[in-house]
This record gives structure tokens, C-alpha cells and sequence, in this order.
């Protein structure tokens, strides 16, 4: 409690966002199947998509920061469709030579902006680099006024959260999903003053969230590196082996020991090569274990003071919100 | 044998059978009936296999000997038919023509180095039993809800299936190859009776092995190890928390 007061206390020295467009980047959606079975099948390592769903986000919000065209990019565990820009994503393939991400950004009027399955077989920079070409087609078509809007509905959403009776009725909501924003509140409005404060407020806790992700990509970086020269090593050693053993010629008699031994062999050798990998991803996952562990009990920490934060900021900006009504 | 018998569901279920059905079209001798699309057991795996496994050499039977009393076999049918050779017509000829008295010896030969390691080391949880051998890939049979789940390759596919208590793994190699291993534990547990079976297009006659062993504990290791990436195999005396 001490520490959200503090908090609190701190929004009052902050000062608001920048005018530029900020973007919330949610960690991945895995994309593991749900049917373990399917796993093998689909060469899917549940614990490093689970690491790579945490991480490339990351590598995203740098590539993003980079293109120095939006505001704020930060990385949050959860989405929160209140952002000025939204972007979520699906993995859809991952096995060191080609990664797919499914990406999708809407904005805070619930417009989509991209949505779209990206694949690459180099960097996942280059990969990144489609997508945010994409983005920013998107915002190059629309107008000055409309962007201004999507970061005010962005911010009036934000404030109908926290008190719902003095700013609900600045934007309408409509069946579909998407809002449109009515008005703005003056400059001057000594609650909407407060409103920004706060959230400034979560934006430094978001920072710090935004912070650890950063730890763990410098940590996981290297070692995912590793597993993904594996990866690619595997990927070429199996199409070696496809191709040796197309065009071997084998001149042994059918039925003969030797051709009974080369079929075994092949066979052998191919689920030798597989059980090393099944090795390797558990060496992935022995390795980063500890740092997801201790990454995820920081951000569930920081998600708490955040949730205790907004009852108590509601709370107070409730009060605030009578206490005003009452004066005038 | 009976005939082929392919159940085939859709998704990911299609593609061993299909596998292993091409892989079966392309020989003569029919291969295993394997359902892929109901459980071979209900709940729980019906024994559990779990443990390290040392070879009995006092029980089971060596390759030299199972080859000798396959001959006599077919001796004393040879001899049976020229007593009474009005029973010929009931059966395929019992005699073997050189060629595939050289194809089971192959078959033996192939036997002999499936089943050379000593220690089988198996571990089993709710969905696979794996069957680790020295110098060799560890055997795998994976089910989910009791439903037989194949590995497949560009080179074979591996497919299992529960007949009471015991384990039957199924090797599909191609040319009509199949390597059939039956895994069945004594009532006390302490002994693995594994029967295994070669069979190809180019011989008539399947070779069988008998091989048993003895349940053992493995000594306790000197080191606690875990594989990472970076730092491969981390070893020490203390226990390691990954």
C-alpha cells in the first residue's frame, strides 16, 4: 500500500506523454496446440515458444523504437485494449531456419490497422521490418485529426476506467467493438489533470515491466542464438540426409544383411538426430528456467502493485470527482 | 498373420497410417494391425515398465541357437512331408531354398545387433514408454487417451499397441522390413521377458529372438548433471535445481 501511495504521490511531478503514437506490444500468444500429441508431429518445444513468446516481442518494440516514428513502445504481459496502438501477435512457426508470427494492430477506436502472418528465413529483424512497414503505411494515410483522436479516445477510455461517472459519456461504444470519441474535456479540467498524472504513473510501473523484458532478452539472446544455429543445423542435416539417401546407391541384395542394416540405419540415425534435439531443447529449457521463473514472480509483482494501484486510484478520484461536483 | 487394417481418422491421425501403409504397399508380406483410431487401454497404462533392466543371461536364447532350431523345425517338416506327402498340398513347402536360408540369416544377423545392449533403461509416464539402449535410438511408444501415436520418418515408422499387459513396439521399415519388439513383465515385476521378431519380403520364415532381464538399481551417480545450451552437461556433487 505504501508503495502505490507513493506512486500516487509521484504522478504529481510527472509529466504527460508525448504527442507521437504509443504502442503497446503484448507478449506473444505461443501458439502451442493444446493437444500435446501434436507436439512432436509439429516440432513445437512448449517451454521455448514459451520463451520466445516473451522475448521476441521485444525485438519488435526495439525494431519499432528504431524506426523513431512512434511514442512510447513498451512490452506488456497483457493486452490492454485501451493503447493508442495495440499489437498482438501469434507464433506460428518457429524452428531456428523460419519463424512465422501472425501480427495484428488496432488502435484505441478498435480499427485495425495490420493483421497479417509474416514468415522470414533470416533475421526476425527483417520479419519485424514488414510489419512495421505495414504500420506505418497505416498511419501515413490517415489524416493528422484522426491520429490526434486515436490518442484522445486512447486517453478517454483510460479515464472511464478510473471514473466512470465523470468521464463515460466523452466517447460512444459501439456493438461491433469499436468507439468513436465525442469530445475532449477542456485543458484546464482539474480531473482530467489527475487522470494523466495516474497514468503516467502506470506508465512508469509498465517502464519497469517494459525493463524486465529487456533483462531477458539480453539473457535468453544468446543462448536462444545457440538453439537456433541448432536448429538450423538439424533443418540441413535431415535435408542431407533426405538427399544422400535419395541418390545413395545401395548394392547390396534385397533381403541381404547389409540392405537390412543400411534400412535400420537410416532409421537410426534419423531418431539418433531427433532424441539430440529433444536433448538440446531440454538444455534450453534447464538453462532458462531460472530466469523465466524469476522474470515472471518481478512482473506478477509489478501486475499487482498496478491492480492495487487502479482500486485505489478509482477509489480516491471517485471521492475527488464528488467531493468537486459538490463544490459547484 | 491377419491382413493389413488401417483405421484411419482425420488430421495428423492420416498421416502414420498412410505412412505406414505405403510403406507396406510396396511389399508383399503384410504387416501390422495396428488401430490408430480407439484406445488399447482405458485410464492408466496397464503395467508400468519404469526402471533399468540388466540382460539375463542364465534364461532367453542366443542367435545361433534360435537360427539351429528354426532348421530343425523345418527339418523335421521336410521330413514329415516325405513320410506323408499327401499333407503337401495343405501348406506352403516346409523346404528353404538357399536364398532365403541366406534371407533369415540376414534377419538373425539384423536381430542379433537390435538386441545386443545388455541394459535397457525404460522410463514411462502417462503418455510414452521409452526404451533407451546403448549405441542405439530409444524406442518409443506414445499414447494419448489410450490412443497409439506413431513416430514417423522419411525412414520407417515406429507405432505401438497394448495386447493385455503386454507392450508390442512396431518398427515399419521399407521394404516390407518390420522389427516387432513384445515387452512383458513378470507378476513380481523383477524380470522382462522381450520377444523380438524380424520379418521382411524377402524371406518366408520371421526370425524371433527370446531375450530376458533382470530388474536392477542402478548405483546412485557421483554427480547430479543437467544439459544446458551454452555450458552443455553441468555436473555436481550438490543437486541441481534447473
Amino acid at each position: 500500500m505504501r508503495r502505490v501511495l507513493a506512486f500516487i504521490i509521484a504522478a504529481l511531478y510527472l509529466t504527460p506523454a508525448s504527442a507521437q503514437l504509443n504502442i503497446s506490444v503484448t507478449t506473444f500468444d505461443a501458439g502451442v496446440p493444446e493437444d500435446y500429441s501434436l507436439h512432436r508431429d509439429l516440432q513445437v518445444f512448449p517451454k521455448i515458444r514459451q520463451i520466445e513468446s516473451m522475448f521476441l516481442p521485444f525485438v519488435l518494440r526495439q525494431s519499432l523504437v528504431d524506426s523513431g516514428e512512434w511514442g512510447a513502445v513498451r512490452v506488456v504481459p497483457e493486452s490492454d485494449d485501451k493503447a493508442e496502438i495495440l499489437v498482438t501477435g501469434t507464433i506460428t512457426h518457429s524452428d531456428g531456419e523460419t519463424l512465422g508470427i501472425e501480427l495484428r494492430a488496432i488502435d484505441s477506436r478498435g480499427q485495425e490497422w495490420v493483421n497479417t502472418s509474416y514468415t522470414t528465413s533470416s533475421s526476425y529483424e527483417d520479419l519485424f521490418a514488414g510489419f512495421i512497414r505495414d504500420l506505418q503505411a497505416v498511419q501515413d494515410s490517415l489524416d493528422q485529426q484522426t491520429l490526434r483522436s486515436i490518442a484522445g479516445l486512447s486517453m478517454m477510455r483510460y479515464a472511464a476506467a478510473l471514473a466512470p461517472e465523470a468521464f463515460g459519456d466523452y466517447f460512444e461504444a459501439s456493438a461491433d467493438g469499436t468507439y468513436r470519441l465525442l469530445r475532449l474535456p477542456a485543458d484546464s479540467d482539474p480531473m482530467m489533470a489527475r487522470i494523466r498524472r495516474v497514468r503516467s504513473v502506470e506508465y512508469v510501473m509498465t517502464d519497469a515491466i517494459d525493463q524486465k523484458f529487456r533483462e531477458l532478452y539480453e539473457e535468453v539472446d544468446s543462448v536462444y542464438e545457440i538453439w537456433r544455429d541448432y536448429r538450423r543445423w538439424y533443418t540441413n542435416f535431415k535435408l542431407g540426409e533426405a538427399q544422400r539417401n535419395e541418390f545413395a546407391q545401395i548394392d547390396a541384395e534385397p533381403g541381404s544383411y547389409e540392405a537390412l542394416k543400411n534400412l535400420y540405419d537410416n532409421y537410426r540415425m534419423d531418431r539418433l538426430a531427433a532424441q539430440e534435439q529433444d536433448k538440446w531443447a531440454v538444455g534450453f529449457d534447464n538453462e532458462m528456467e531460472p530466469v523465466i521463473r524469476k522474470m515472471e514472480v518481478r512482473i506478477a509483482e509489478m501486475n499487482g502493485w498496478v491492480e492495487e494501484g487502479y482500486v485505489e486510484w478509482t477509489r480516491i478520484l471517485g471521492e475527488l470527482f464528488e467531493i468537486e461536483g459538490s463544490l459547484e | 498373420m491377419r491382413p493389413i487394417r488401417y483405421l484411419v481418422t482425420v488430421n495428423y491421425r492420416i498421416i502414420i497410417p498412410l505412412a505406414v501403409c505405403g510403406l507396406i504397399a510396396a511389399c508383399s508380406s503384410p504387416g501390422p494391425v495396428i488401430d490408430t483410431t480407439s484406445p488399447s487401454f482405458v485410464g492408466d497404462m496397464p503395467v508400468d515398465f519404469s526402471g533399468s533392466w540388466e540382460r539375463d543371461y542364465s534364461r532367453g536364447e542366443d542367435v545361433q541357437g534360435a537360427l539351429n532350431s528354426l532348421f530343425r523345425e523345418r527339418q523335421r517338416q521336410v521330413q514329415q512331408q516325405q513320410q506323408y506327402p499327401g499333407n503337401s498340398r495343405a501348406g506352403p513347402q516346409p523346404g528353404m531354398s538357399q536364398r532365403e536360408v541366406n534371407s533369415l540369416v540376414a534377419l538373425a544377423k539384423l536381430v542379433q545387433d537390435i538386441t545386443k545392449p545388455d541394459v535397457l533403461t525404460i522410463s514411462q509416464d502417462d503418455f510414452e514408454v521409452r526404451v533407451a539402449r546403448d549405441d542405439d535410438f530409444a524406442m518409443s511408444c506414445s499414447f494419448y487417451d489410450g490412443i497409439a501415436r506413431g513416430t514417423d520418418s522419411p525412414y520407417g515408422t515406429e507405432v505401438c499397441n497394448w495386447a493385455g499387459n503386454t507392450l508390442i513396439s512396431h518398427l515399419v521399415l521399407p521394404e516390407s522390413l518390420l522389427i516387432t519388439n513384445r515387452f512383458t513383465m513378470s507378476p513380481d515385476g523383477n524380470y522382462l521377458r522381450v520377444i523380438t521378431t524380424a520379418s521382411s519380403g524377402a524371406s518366408r520364415t520371421p526370425f524371433t529372438l527370446h531375450r530376458y532381464y533382470i530388474r536392477f538399481e542402478a548405483p546412485p551417480r557421483a554427480f547430479n548433471c543437467i544439459e544446458t545450451l551454452s555450458m552443455k552437461r553441468v555436473c555436481s556433487t550438490g543437486e541441481i535445481e534447473p
